[in-house]
């Protein structure tokens, strides 16, 4: 690897890492405002135009606060913490197709993903989504509190139970691509249909993991402040908070993305027919790429979106429905499903 | 004089002479269901006050004539009804058939006879008392709202109980001069005025004074003082407590607070040696005013104007507070325990027959016993005595006494007098001015009220200890000061003239004490003001029962009584002082006091009538 | 035990309550429909609401021309049920013979139930429309007279309904 392409890389990582962490703060903003719209409020809207402000004053403040840490906390785990959970939660963007590559510098082709063509994609987003676990556990246990400890166990519980059932949920789109490579399996649903219609039951599975896998409403228990106060991150103020905050919300940007990847097509503009013959453009030329970039962040703001849209719908399970919905319900189907998909591949193929 | 009643009351004597139902010395009547012994010569009202039974009333009071004129008392009366044949005559469910007087009686102005049937609650009554209250609405203003009455009013009152609560009234009523000053405490407010003629009694009956009279006729009836003259009596202003509506109010307190705004404490008045029995008003830890509280033992209903008008300014006027130390000469604020160490400081070296105690007759007796405890237990010196108050322009025939500390007998009777060895105070001068006296301890006392030579003597003393309430002659003479709770500070007892004892409660906190611990009387506001209310700010000085001083000095010199609290204090005296023996604070609440030396037989309580209820409490 | 009638959750929901799949749509179909309706809230500082006459704000004193109607009686003081209310007389030579020498609300106590105004034999402390208290410490919670008298012509919507309602 020559020095150029290792800047370049860095500069990527730079653009990308930021990119990401804005748009978690801007989610923040965005949970705000559709919670507002849902209980007829305004919501904020004194920062800037609209309130377009309001997360860089958020994060401006964070920075600003005191940060506390207990007298009886594990000082060391207290502060990696936070960090490994937004690393794990940025490291995963590295994967992720955003589109094809943008530019060309001395024959490598560099576009948004960090990591195109990783043969072993999916696994490596499976693999990073459970190392995210370790950042809530530690939080919580080096805490020091009842409240963040048991929020602690809670999301590491949660997690393990519901991983089983997402990574069973992908083995049937993984079966019809027939590869773990992320792009490939969005070159074939660019190709033919996307996969949420082949796989409506494996869609709906991960996407329940992965509202329990990020910790979200109706799954929110780790947090549930009514109980935990605030659960694994009662402990935190400051920016430390505002990292497992923004972790958090970076991973919902992240499994938002890759259901775009794995069921609605990535980049793929139109369901069941191949773009680049539709609209008159090359396949991998800019133009197509750049809208590709859009589309499939609009997929996955859509996503988002209706993550925040169930979390002002849905009241919050408690522990016990909780892990009956994960074993006994969810992971039967899904098995179901894996085995229902794999005989219908052997007998239409 | 035949009049209606004397005719009424010869028929029924008549009838009870045929009936032979029993003794004709103590009728036997019935009133509302419930048979009655009552008194020969009484009327129905009393009769039935004896009983406990209150029949509404506004003119009529137990320590004055009958007038009869507010008919608020109208009562059914009969007798049993008899049959041709003389024998009783019953209802089919076996109730007496009541064969009832057409007209109906005025309960104060009929006597009971034997036989008699009454009824206070049945339909017919109660329209009457309707009427009645209706009548004497229609010209009482609605200015309840600025009249000092409401909340301890009769007509209030019976407004609720015995009225229709609307008035059919639709005419102007009739104006009257609403601010005349009677006398110099009290104020007459002509259209409040119910004409129930109790003042106008009192004043010829009680206080002696009859200037009072009803002038006009009908409804433009008032009362006014004889021309030239005015209700200045010394016991005026028992007419406010008497009146059953507002129209007679004081000066005085005219408008400091409401009624239901001031918590009541029952106290003795500390004027004379009378001892009247009062009840003290306090809001915002300061004490308003004072009034009279039934004891028919001493005081009756009543209160010389004086008691009333000197106790709040006892209370509250030119106080100590804080203890001082006499410092290159000035008085200087110190702490309680710097001042009782340097009292034993300048205790320990003398002889006894170097220490003079003089302790008053303005003291509780718990507080001259404690100081007479020290003098014989802790100092062993035989030379204590306390101060005579005698005045002799004082007394009169009512209540007053020329003995004008309330506790003259308690402080001789606890042992505040020389022993045989000792020196009494008449002597006290010549002995400090010989030089035989190094320390002096005095309690609550003013020397100058005794001597002018006395006073100048105790200046020079080495050692000036003083326990003062006010800041005396001799308090700013002291060489250590320590403020002591007045009366209405205190729990504690009073000896009267008469040798009853009485208890008086603490109506008033200082730093020493808190309302809710010593579980003084409180108002709403007492109860449930929090320290940032202003209200609740208002003064506790810093100053201590006598009784604890007296315990502290002793336990600076090496003497440790258990005191805790006055009721122990005073079981110590009852057990030590024979006088006392068998007395307890709850025996003489229970008797409304009781004399030296006759705790085991004492007076029947009988029943106590209070002209008016204080509904807020 | 057995003539106890269970009511599980089960028992309760039918098969397609049991799938929650469609009950979830319903709900979410609720909030979604909520988003495009106008909003109950309002930008407040620049956006203000004016109070109708029922409304209850902060309690003030009638201040006619010739003075405030309050006699001190008191009463709004004895009804207080948090004790907010104190009130000093005082003797005047008007006709009403007496008058409040000392008003005090302690702000910080008030709960705004209107006891006061109910009990009032003379219509003169009535509910106000003001609704914006600030104070900077305890001791400003405590409005005198000085703040608590308005004059009547600022009261009368709320004089109406009180006229009209009570």
């Amino acid at each position: 690897m020559s020095l150029t392409n290792l800047i370049i890389i860095l500069v990527q990582a730079g653009i990308l890492v930021n990119l990401m962490l804005m748009a978690a703060a801007y989610m923040v903003l965005a949970e705000r405002k559709i919670a507002a719209w849902i209980q007829n409020r305004v919501g904020p809207d004194r920062v800037g135009p609209w309130g377009l402000f309001q997360s860089f004053s958020d994060v401006f403040k964070l920075y600003l606060k005191e940060d506390i840490v207990p007298a009886a906390a594990d000082y060391r785990f207290h502060a990696l913490a936070p960090v490994i959970a937004i690393a794990v939660a940025v490291t995963t963007f590295a994967i992720i197709p955003f589109s094809g590559p943008l530019v060309e510098i001395d024959g490598i082709k560099y576009g948004l993903v960090m990591a195109p063509n990783m043969n072993i994609g999916i696994l490596a987003v499976l693999a990073m989504t459970s190392v995210g676990v370790y950042g809530v556990a530690l939080a919580g246990w080096s805490s020091n509190n009842k409240y963040s400890l048991m929020g602690g166990l809670r999301s590491a519980a949660q997690m393990i139970s519901y991983e089983l059932s997402m990574g069973l949920a992908i083995i049937g789109v993984v079966l019809i691509a027939g590869s773990l490579n992320l792009i490939e399996i969005i070159n074939v649903q660019t190709k033919g249909v996307w996969f949420i219609f082949l796989q409506p039951v494996g869609f709906i599975l991960f996407f329940v993991t992965a509202l329990a896998e990020t910790n979200r409403a109706p799954f929110d228990l780790p947090e549930a402040e009514p109980e935990l106060v605030g659960g694994y991150h009662t402990e935190y103020s400051g920016m430390k908070f505002g990292l497992l905050y923004l972790a958090e919300y970076a991973n919902i940007l992240a499994s938002s993305a890759i259901m775009a990847t794995l069921f609605l097509g990535g980049w793929d503009v139109i369901p069941f027919l191949d773009d680049s013959t539709i609209l008159g453009l090359a396949p991998n030329s800019l133009p197509l790429v750049l809208l590709g970039h859009v589309v499939f962040l609009s997929k996955a703001f859509a996503l988002v979106f209706v993550f925040i849209w169930i979390r002002w719908s849905l009241p919050r399970f408690r522990y016990d429905q909780l892990m009956n919905l994960g074993w006994k319900v969810l992971l039967p189907i899904s098995l179901v499903n894996v085995i229902l998909t794999g005989l219908g591949i052997l007998f239409l193929q | 004089m035949e009049t209606p009643n004397s005719r009424m009351f010869a028929r029924l004597t008549d009838a009870r002479g045929r009936l032979e139902t029993g003794r004709t010395d103590m009728p036997q009547i019935i009133i509302d269901g419930r048979s009655i012994e009552a008194t020969q010569g009484k009327t129905i009202i009393e009769a039935a006050l004896d009983s406990g039974i209150t029949i509404p009333h506004f003119c009529w009071h137990p320590a004055l004539s009958v007038a009869g004129n507010c008919r608020m008392c109208l009562v059914n009366v009969g007798s049993h009804k008899k049959d041709t044949d003389g024998s009783l005559m019953y209802a089919a469910d076996g109730t007496p058939i009541v064969s009832w007087i057409p007209k109906m009686q005025i309960a104060c102005a009929t006597p009971v006879a034997d036989g008699m049937i009454v009824d206070t609650t049945s339909e017919k009554t109660v329209l009457a008392q309707n009427a009645v209250m209706e009548f004497l609405l229609v010209n009482h203003p609605l200015d309840c709202p600025i009249c000092d009455e409401a909340g301890q009013c009769k007509l209030q009152e019976y407004a609720f109980l015995h009225s229709k609560g609307q008035s059919r009234f639709d005419e102007e009523k009739v104006h009257k001069e609403k601010r005349v000053e009677l006398g110099p405490n009290v104020m007459f407010d002509g259209e409040r005025c119910i004409s129930c003629s109790r003042c106008i009694r009192f004043a010829d009956e009680v206080a002696k004074q009859p200037v009072l009279s009803f002038v006009q006729r009908g409804d433009k009836v008032t009362i006014r003082t004889f021309p030239g003259t005015q209700f200045d009596s010394q016991y005026s202003m028992n007419v406010i407590d008497i009146c059953p509506v507002g129209a007679l109010t004081s000066i005085d307190f005219r408008f400091k607070a409401r009624v239901w705004e001031m918590s009541f404490t029952d106290s003795v008045c500390p004027g004379c040696a009378r001892g009247c029995n009062i009840k003290i008003g306090v809001m915002d830890n300061s004490v308003l005013r004072t009034e009279p509280r039934t004891n028919m033992h001493v005081n009756s209903y009543w209160m010389c104007d004086h008691g009333r008008l000197m106790a709040p300014s006892i209370v509250n006027e030119d106080r100590l507070s804080g203890p001082m130390i006499r410092s290159n000469g000035v008085l200087t604020a110190s702490t309680w325990e710097e001042a009782i160490s340097a009292v034993a400081d300048s205790l320990k070296g003398l002889k006894g027959s170097q220490i003079a105690v003089i302790g008053s007759a303005h003291a509780s007796n718990e507080d001259n016993y404690a100081l007479a405890r020290l003098a014989s237990d802790v100092l062993q010196t035989s030379n204590l005595d306390y101060v005579k108050h005698n005045d002799h322009s004082f007394g009169d025939e009512v209540l007053r006494v020329n003995d004008v500390s309330p506790n003259a007998i308690g402080a001789h009777s606890v042992g505040l007098t020389p022993k045989s060895d000792g020196h009494g105070i008449d002597h006290m001068a010549d002995r400090i001015l010989r030089g035989d006296v190094k320390a002096l301890i005095v309690m609550g006392e003013d020397l100058g009220s005794h001597s002018v030579a006395l006073a100048e003597a105790a200046a020079t003393v080495d050692t000036l200890i003083v326990l003062g309430t006010h800041n005396s002659v001799t308090a700013k003479q002291a060489n250590i000061l320590l403020p002591m709770n007045s009366w209405a500070e205190s729990e504690g007892t009073f000896t009267n003239m008469l040798h009853r004892v009485q208890r008086f409660e603490a109506a008033v906190t200082t730093a020493d004490t808190s309302r809710s611990m010593a579980q003084n009387k409180m108002s709403r506001w007492d109860k449930f003001g929090a320290p940032n209310d202003r209200w609740m700010q208002g003064v506790r000085r810093d100053c201590r029962l006598g009784w604890r001083i007296v315990a502290q000095v002793a336990s600076a010199l090496g003497v440790n009584w258990p005191y805790t609290s006055s009721s122990e204090v005073f079981q110590d005296l009852a057990k030590n002082v024979g006088a006392f023996s068998g007395m307890s604070y709850a025996l003489l609440d229970a008797h409304q006091g009781l004399v030296l030396g006759k705790a085991s037989s004492p007076e029947p309580a009988g029943v106590v009538y209070e002209s008016h209820v204080m509904k807020p409490q | 035990m057995a003539n106890i009638t269970s009511n599980t959750e089960s028992q309760r929901l039918n098969f397609w309550e049991k799938l929650y799949l469609p009950e979830i749509a319903r709900g979410l179909s609720l909030t979604l429909r909520q988003m495009f309706k106008p909003t109950f809230t309002r930008r407040y500082p620049e956006e203000r609401w004016n109070p109708e006459g029922s409304y209850r704000g902060r309690p003030v004193l009638v201040l006619e021309e010739d003075g405030e109607r309050c006699v001190a009686c008191g009463l709004c003081s004895r009804v207080c049920p948090a004790l907010a209310i104190e009130v000093r007389a005082a003797e005047t030579q008007d006709d009403k013979e007496r008058y409040p020498e000392k008003f005090e609300i302690n702000m910080l106590r008030c709960i705004y139930c209107g006891f006061c105004e109910e009990v009032c034999p003379e219509e003169a402390i009535v509910m106000s429309k003001d609704y914006e208290l600030v104070f900077g410490s305890q001791e400003e919670g405590i409005f005198g007279k000085d703040k608590l008298l308005v004059p009547v012509a600022q009261l009368q919507d709320r004089l109406e309904f009180l006229r009209q309602w009570r």
